[in-house]
């Protein structure tokens, strides 16, 4: 059904545009001016905080890089992230399969338990979860961080991945058994290649969340020498306040987002997608 | 298939043990025993841990400060309930019904803020209501204003509204999308019958989107209340740890303090099972609230 379009349509349409724009500036300009501040020196932000810089400089890189020691906390967070992803899914894919697969007596009670802890507030455990920690010799340690980031994302990771495994037509886990293939051999021969889109998936999504994470951190590690880029980040803010170091701050949140950024422009449909439907569904 | 029940039970086991194992000590004893540590009297140390029965609850009805954390909790969850749905909604609608061609640049950028972390933004956004560098204060002045600048996040009836906006900022993106894959599931003969019925645009989205799109409202309300009722206080600690006064506290920050900073642990422990039942129940209320039949015409 076609008609013209009125004057009034017209303008209502560039109208429209208006707060889309507007809020695409509300967005945009302080991640940009956050990337520009990290080029200024202090002179230059206190003098003209919004503006461009005379010229770029790499100087507050190279203080967080000397001052604050960045290089460790990008490094223990990239061991954070990497290890609790992956330790994500052994844990996970085996569950998600028996519980989907599998039908054994609990298996539904056992999903609905996995599936409830992603509603409950987790903060009332993390005081027993310290001194858990405390006893195993994990606290203030970067290897049981990840641990328990591993675990605090369990939840979510069966959930997303028992839905993309039963999609999975069961004929081919039946012929290969037929062959000869054992149960451990179709699980991992056959179910994990064949779930790889959403293993890839889950693992983009757990892989952002570590690497952003901040609370647990806070609570869990202790000694500067194993912030991850997180509490680094929080370390150098309280610091700007006395030192004013403003342009070294933006320039630890500009390493902090960057590989933020990157990964959303490779993956940003299967982020979304993953985001939204775990929403919905849980 | 070849398979004797034992080879069966060995591969079940195989699969399910060793990932509940690490559940239940990480996750399922953790929440148990603050629950039990709420009878306790701790600060930390193995041998001074007494159990004093209800005191720690007695306290919490007698402490001056919780009212206040849970006032700011439950008006930060309004705050964004509002704030997001209004805006997401407007954004989801004008994304999909007014044929934009540049929609899906919008619809990434107003994305990002949703996989950003909540210490970049709390302090992206900290920097912008500095008092004597930041953009709101910056451009009230330009404007003319002067007289309405302030220490934004130092002043005791501003910083609680003022945590709104990077809230709002950060969460919009995500619910926008969840309405947008509402709105696609509408048939497009619903609106085509409604515009033969003379209905206008703002008539065609009280009568047809907005009916149609409840479930995903629904959704979209609940797991803004829950998230927020579970995590507020992690931009809290950010942006301004509780202060100034109290001013900010919400339960959650109010909990971290009394724990890891006084170590009170079971006071703590008490301030988180007050979170966990309020939760629950503020979640089972809006359900029983929202259970609004869905619309099938």
């Amino acid at each position: 059904m076609r008609r013209k379009r009125s004057v009034g349509q017209i303008m209502g349409r560039a109208g429209i545009r208006i707060p889309l724009i507007l809020w695409t500036i509300a967005v945009l300009y302080p991640i940009i001016w956050m990337f520009i501040g990290s080029f200024k020196s202090n002179g230059e932000i206190y003098a003209n905080p919004w503006g461009m810089p005379d010229q770029f400089n790499f100087d507050n890189f190279v203080q967080a890089w000397t001052d604050y020691s960045i290089d460790t906390s990008v490094f223990n967070s990239l061991i954070v992230t990497v290890l609790g992803a992956l330790l994500t899914l052994v844990l996970a894919i085996p569950t998600a399969y028996a519980i989907e697969r599998l039908r054994f007596r609990g298996s539904h009670l056992l999903f609905t338990v996995y599936i409830a802890a992603m509603m409950i507030p987790m903060v009332l455990g993390w005081i027993p979860l310290f001194f858990l920690l405390q006893q195993f010799n994990l606290l203030d340690n970067i290897y049981g961080l990840a641990m328990v980031y591993a675990v605090s994302q369990l939840p979510f990771t069966i959930f997303v991945l028992t839905s993309f495994m039963s999609t999975i037509p069961k004929s081919l886990e039946e012929s290969a058994s037929m062959d000869g293939l054992s149960p451990y051999g179709v699980l991992l021969k056959i179910i994990t290649p064949l779930s790889m889109s959403g293993i890839i998936t889950v693992t983009i999504m757990n892989t952002i969340q570590f690497w952003n994470e901040y609370f647990m951190a806070l609570i869990f590690l202790q000694t500067e020498g194993n912030y991850t880029l997180a509490l680094a980040i929080d370390y150098i803010s309280s610091e700007a306040e006395y030192t004013n170091a403003w342009g070294t701050l933006f320039a630890s949140l500009t390493i902090a987002i960057v590989p933020v950024i990157i990964l959303y422009a490779i993956f940003q449909q299967r982020i979304a997608k993953g985001m939204t439907e775990g929403a919905i569904k849980g | 298939m070849v398979q004797s029940k034992k080879q069966k039970y060995t591969f079940l086991a195989f699969c399910l043990i060793p990932t509940f194992i690490m559940f239940s000590i990480f996750t399922l004893y953790p929440l148990f025993s603050g629950l039990y540590y709420s009878f306790f009297e701790w600060s930390g140390s193995s041998q001074d841990k007494t159990f004093i029965g209800f005191d720690n609850y007695i306290e919490l009805f007698n402490d001056d400060i919780i009212p206040q954390t849970i006032y700011h909790d439950y008006f930060l969850v309004a705050a964004k309930v509002v704030g997001i749905m209004v805006l997401a909604l407007f954004f989801a609608v004008a994304l999909t019904q007014l044929k934009i061609k540049e929609a899906p640049f919008y619809r990434i950028v107003f994305f990002f803020p949703n996989i950003m972390s909540v210490v970049v933004i709390g302090i992206l956004w900290a920097f912008i209501y500095n008092p004597s560098m930041g953009l709101v204060n910056s451009g009230l002045e330009a404007i003319g204003l002067e007289s309405w600048t302030r220490a934004w996040l130092g002043d005791e009836d501003w910083a609680l509204p003022s945590l709104i906006l990077p809230s709002v900022w950060a969460g919009i993106g995500l619910f926008m999308l969840m309405l947008m894959g509402g709105i696609a599931n509408v048939s497009k003969s619903y609106y085509e019958a409604a515009e033969i019925d003379g209905a206008n645009e703002w008539q065609q989205f009280w009568k047809v989107t907005l009916p149609l799109v409840w479930p995903q409202i629904k959704i979209s309300i609940l797991y803004i209340v829950i998230t927020t009722l579970n995590g507020s206080f992690i931009i809290v600690q950010v942006m301004t740890g509780g202060g100034p006064n109290n001013s900010t506290h919400v339960m959650g920050s109010y909990l971290y303090q009394q724990a890891f900073q006084q170590y009170n642990f079971g006071y703590g422990a008490t301030i988180g099972v007050m979170i966990l039942i309020l939760s629950l129940f503020t979640v089972m209320i809006l359900q029983f609230l929202m259970r609004r039949e869905r619309v099938e015409y």
